[in-house]
């Protein structure tokens, strides 16, 4: 039962496309409305897969057979575990929203038919990817999906469209190339590219790799940090992270698919190989600085972007820093958590951003420009609203900090990961409840209640739900713990990021404070040139792109200087 | 005995016996092209039936299978024309040497290799325009080959592995020997260029083969020195072409050194081997046909970016162009992918630098395929250009090759040598010295 379910899924996705892409062009509407039928039936299949893997654990499907020199070349099998039961669930869901409405959103479009097919196909790929049964099948689909992005961010006669799509291409080749290296170098050091069997003999077998004179880094660290800038380069993380602002020429439903599916392959992989990359500190320390630089760097850009697809791409490259710093950080279930709460929202934002657009274009009022009414409004912020958020967002957490330390004496240095999540909830929460502030139209302790729910519901999603689902995917408690552990960060780092946090957080609530109260915020000058100074770069994007511009004229100049001298020799 | 010696007569003998014969067609072009096509089939035909009596190479079979599909292919992508009858006879003359060089015992093999090298420095000799003017140190090389040939049927060991060695980097190109990989590639008439580029390569690498296990350890290391060199510089070069074709033979000599590299340093050519140079022959082969597409509607060494928007206009060309492109590149799930990976996975790398410039060879081909197919599939439709999509031989031309190639990444490794065992797995236990 399982195992025909695992291969009805990509079967139906496959036969959606060739449902839309095979027939005569009068029927091709009749075709593209008939073609959602196999794609629901897919997320059906995807939904009773995840209830076979939960109820009665992984199934594995080999085409190949390892002892056996008749394999083929590349070794085609299916192992789906709780996390691709997951992963193939999420993917189909979104695929069945996103098909639907890009039935009507691409009708009597010339390329219609293309997108259509496009979009069943790289849902089979994401499929085939996120089930694969060894490396070597995840990095062929792997390979298909880099390609697949290049062919759905194209459109033939826009220039813009096709440099964006070429930057697509060969940035995420460039990321791709690591991740063979890391194949490579695997299956050189350990001998097979079987996930199990590799995480097995990386555990069992410690190698120590020479790099140069008198330095040494484990096997496990070489070949994730090489997994790790293969993920980089799907998840859109600095500075790989330009082809994903490069690529918002696409329909509309195509931007959806890729923020909330194939972004997510990144995180995938990390995950999928979670117990690799929880043999090493260096890869997972690594992932946290560069998920952390992403996280602030995407969500700074996104701030001081005009454009609302861009703004939303930058967005979710701060979500994915986001995500990979968890990863970072030892959460791995909470990093996929994270992933599928981000990919459902996104889907939603992107399929609805045209909808704002055509709205706000009607409404007399947007943009509205009575930012000075805004500032007034502060003034009128109320007692009651500011204590509660006060008490919410500063006393509370301080409390329970206080009373987990002190009073229960529970040793929160040697847990860092929970003490980092603590600090997560706090941020968020005091962000969301600083939004809740805005409001001004309806009554003090409606603001004030909401600001409590918000807290409560905060809470309960990152220790109740997020807490259940690392059960869910981790039944294995010493597993969880032992990852947390090998991401330990050093003191005075984790120390740092704890006053950062807790620093930001009150100068927020201070600054709030002083404007609501009608007082005058004076920030040192240099504070204010450079806030207008930084403005500019980061509505560029920090010149990024012009800087890859550079790089990539400055390698042709030299290639067409050697070439000029050799020119006698060779034609 | 006597049996067997007389197969690889007949194996040899029938495609020059199609040669003669087709002469008699020699004023219809269409007729000629026929019987060229029929007579490289029956010499497929006759290898798949006799394969079963002939030595197995340590190379494998594939490669001898792939000589008359590719001849078959090359023929295929060529409208009928008075101006290309020579490269159909020569492409039977050609394969008969191949397969003459591939399947009989020393010293025959070893006078086809003459044989073969003197037709090709001929032809070259003969064959150059304003365009694509007379390359003397291309001429040089296969002169070169041809002694080296020569040198083989009278010398012993270790003159003849070195002979051996240097006669293969000819064909199977590698710095510096490789200007005769290019100068065939650009001048040879015709079609033979989509049929040269798999049959040297797939030669050189069978009488590397050969020659491999006896070569003093200094020719094999500064061959392996070469091979990175080449690699790195072919893909240099290819970056900077904007000619067509020369970006194609770089693009090759780039993917050939690769294979020199892992194969002097493990000192054996496999199957695997023999999978990645058939792959990127016929991926090759594959592109110089779709080139040859536009060159027949657009003229000859044409500028890419003067032919833009074919994907509007020619849509199923573009289609197979876009799927050979991948398989140049060495993108799944392509045969040259899978001799690539092959060739990575089966064998300890001699040297961490050696696999990282490789794989920068491996990414760079992205670069200038993905750039070239770009120029010529997209960008806005030219309206004083006249589109006519590929005709029924050309797209039966193409669409055989796309279909190979995604077999062979598809199919599995004994296929091509039952007998052999290919799965080679290799774990290190301890403390590994990674740079070297």
């Amino acid at each position: 039962m399982g195992v025909t379910l695992v291969l009805l899924v990509p079967l139906f996705l496959l036969a959606a496309a060739a449902v839309v892409l095979v027939g005569p062009d009068r029927t091709r509407h009749a075709r593209a409305k008939m073609a959602a039928y196999p794609v629901g039936i897919a997320c059906l299949g995807a939904v009773g897969t995840l209830y076979q893997v939960a109820s009665s654990g992984s199934i594995e499907i080999r085409f190949y057979n390892l002892s056996s020199v008749a394999s083929f070349a590349i070794p085609i099998g299916f192992y789906v575990d709780r996390l691709s039961a997951i992963m193939m669930t999420l993917i189909t869901c979104v695929s069945v929203i996103i098909y639907n409405y890009s039935v009507g959103y691409l009708y009597q479009d010339r390329h219609a038919r293309r997108y259509l097919a496009m979009i069943c196909l790289t849902d089979f790929v994401l499929i085939c990817m996120v089930s694969s049964s060894n490396l070597m099948m995840l990095f062929l689909f792997w390979q298909v999906l880099s390609y697949l992005l290049y062919v759905l961010a194209h459109n033939h006669t826009h220039a813009g469209t096709l440099a964006g799509a070429f930057k697509t291409f060969t940035l995420l080749r460039v990321a791709d190339t690591a991740f063979l290296a890391g194949i490579a170098l695997a299956h050189q050091l350990y001998g097979t590219l079987e996930f199990q069997e590799l995480f097995v003999r990386a555990a069992q077998t410690p190698i120590a790799l020479s790099v140069g004179p008198g330095m040494e880094i484990s096997g496990a660290t070489a070949i994730t940090l090489l997994f790790f800038v293969g993920a980089m380069g799907k998840s859109a993380q600095f500075p790989i992270h330009l082809w994903l602002p490069g690529s918002l020429f696409a329909p509309t439903p195509v931007h959806a698919l890729l923020h909330a599916g194939i972004i997510n392959a990144g995180g995938f992989l990390i995950n999928r190989l979670a117990p690799l990359f929880g043999l090493s500190s260096t890869t997972l320390h690594v992932a946290f600085v560069v998920g952390t630089m992403t996280a602030i760097l995407g969500a700074s850009m996104m701030l001081a972007q005009n454009d609302i697809k861009k703004t939303l791409g930058f967005s979710t490259i701060g979500q994915m820093g986001y995500m990979i710093m968890e990863c970072g950080l030892g959460a791995f279930s909470l990093a996929v958590f994270h992933l599928i709460a981000h990919g459902l929202f996104k889907a939603t934002v992107f399929l609805n951003c045209g909808n704002v657009i055509h709205k706000a274009r009607q409404e007399p009022h947007f943009p509205h420009v009575e930012h000075q009414a805004d500032e007034e409004g502060l003034s009128r912020l109320s007692r009651l609203t500011w204590l509660t958020g006060f008490v919410t967002t500063l006393f509370i957490p301080l409390l329970i900090l206080l009373v987990t330390h002190g009073v229960l004496h529970i040793p929160l240095l040697e847990s860092q990961g929970t003490v980092i999540f603590f600090f997560f909830i706090w941020i968020t929460s005091s962000q969301a409840i600083l939004t809740l502030t805005r409001l001004r139209q309806v009554p003090s302790w409606k603001v004030s209640a909401a600001m409590l729910t918000t807290l409560l519901f905060i809470v309960f999603v990152y220790l109740g739900a997020a807490e259940a689902f690392t059960a869910f995917l981790f039944p294995n408690p010493d597993e969880v713990a032992s990852y947390f552990k090998t991401a330990g960060l050093p003191n005075w780092m984790f120390d740092l990021i704890i006053l950062l946090a807790t620093v930001i957080t009150i100068a927020g609530w201070s600054y709030l404070y002083l404007v609501a109260h009608g007082r005058t915020v004076r920030m040192p000058v240099w504070i204010e040139r450079l806030r207008i100074r930084l403005y500019l770069p980061f509505m560029n994007r920090l010149y990024a792109d012009e800087m890859y511009q550079v790089l990539g004229n400055s390698i042709m100049r030299l290639v067409h200087q050697l070439d000029k001298r050799e020119h006698g020799w060779s034609r | 005995m006597k049996e067997g010696a007389l197969i690889v007569w007949l194996l040899s003998g029938l495609p020059l016996l199609g040669a003669v014969s087709s002469l008699l067609f020699w004023s219809n072009p269409a007729r000629l092209q026929l019987s060229s096509v029929i007579w490289s089939v029956v010499s497929l035909g006759s290898i798949v039936a006799f394969s079963n009596q002939l030595v197995i190479p340590s190379e494998g079979l594939l490669p001898l299978y792939l000589l008359p599909l590719t001849a078959v292919v090359s023929l295929l992508g060529q409208p009928p024309h008075v101006d290309h009858r020579l490269g159909w006879i020569m492409t039977l003359v050609f394969l008969g040497l191949g397969l003459g060089v591939m399947t009989t015992p020393p010293p025959s093999s070893s006078v086809a290799l003459l044989l073969l090298f003197s037709v090709v420095a001929v032809l070259l000799y003969h064959h150059h325009s304003v365009l694509w003017s007379i390359s003397w140190w291309g001429l040089g090389t296969y002169t070169l080959g041809a002694f080296c040939a020569a040198l083989l049927l009278v010398a012993e060991a270790p003159l003849a592995s070195v002979a051996s060695v240097v006669a293969s980097a000819v064909l199977l190109p590698l710095m510096p020997f490789h200007d005769g990989h290019l100068t065939a590639l650009t001048r040879l008439p015709g079609n033979l260029p989509s049929f040269i580029v798999l049959l040297l390569p797939t030669i050189g690498l069978h009488v590397l083969a050969t020659a491999l296990p006896t070569v003093p350890d200094v020719v094999a290391w500064t061959a392996s020195l070469f091979a990175l060199v080449g690699a790195f510089y072919g893909a240099l070069k290819a970056l900077a072409q904007t000619r067509v074709r020369l970006l194609l033979a770089y693009g090759s000599l780039s993917f050939f050194s690769m294979l020199w590299w892992f194969a002097a340093a493990t000192r054996t050519a496999t199957p695997r081997s023999a999978l990645l140079v058939g792959t990127v022959g016929l991926a090759t082969s594959g592109l110089l046909i779709a080139w040859q597409v536009v060159r027949t509607r657009y003229g000859d060494d044409v500028d890419p970016q003067a032919v833009s928007g074919l994907a509007s206009g020619m849509p199923r060309y573009a289609v197979l162009l876009s799927l050979l492109a991948l398989a140049a590149m060495g993108l799944p799930p392509f045969g040259v992918f899978a001799g690539f990976m092959g060739l990575l996975l089966s064998a300890p790398f001699p040297s961490s630098g050696g696999l990282i410039i490789t794989l920068l060879a491996w990414l760079a081909a992205s670069w200038y395929i993905m750039q070239m197919v770009q120029r010529l599939l997209f960008g806005l439709r030219r309206p004083e250009l006249r589109y006519t999509d590929v005709l029924r031989t050309e797209f039966a031309a193409l669409l055989i090759v796309v279909l190979v190639l995604l077999a062979l990444g598809l199919a599995p490794n004994s296929l091509f040598a039952p007998d052999q065992t290919l799965s080679a797995t290799h774990s290190v236990t301890g403390s590994v010295v990674w740079s070297r």
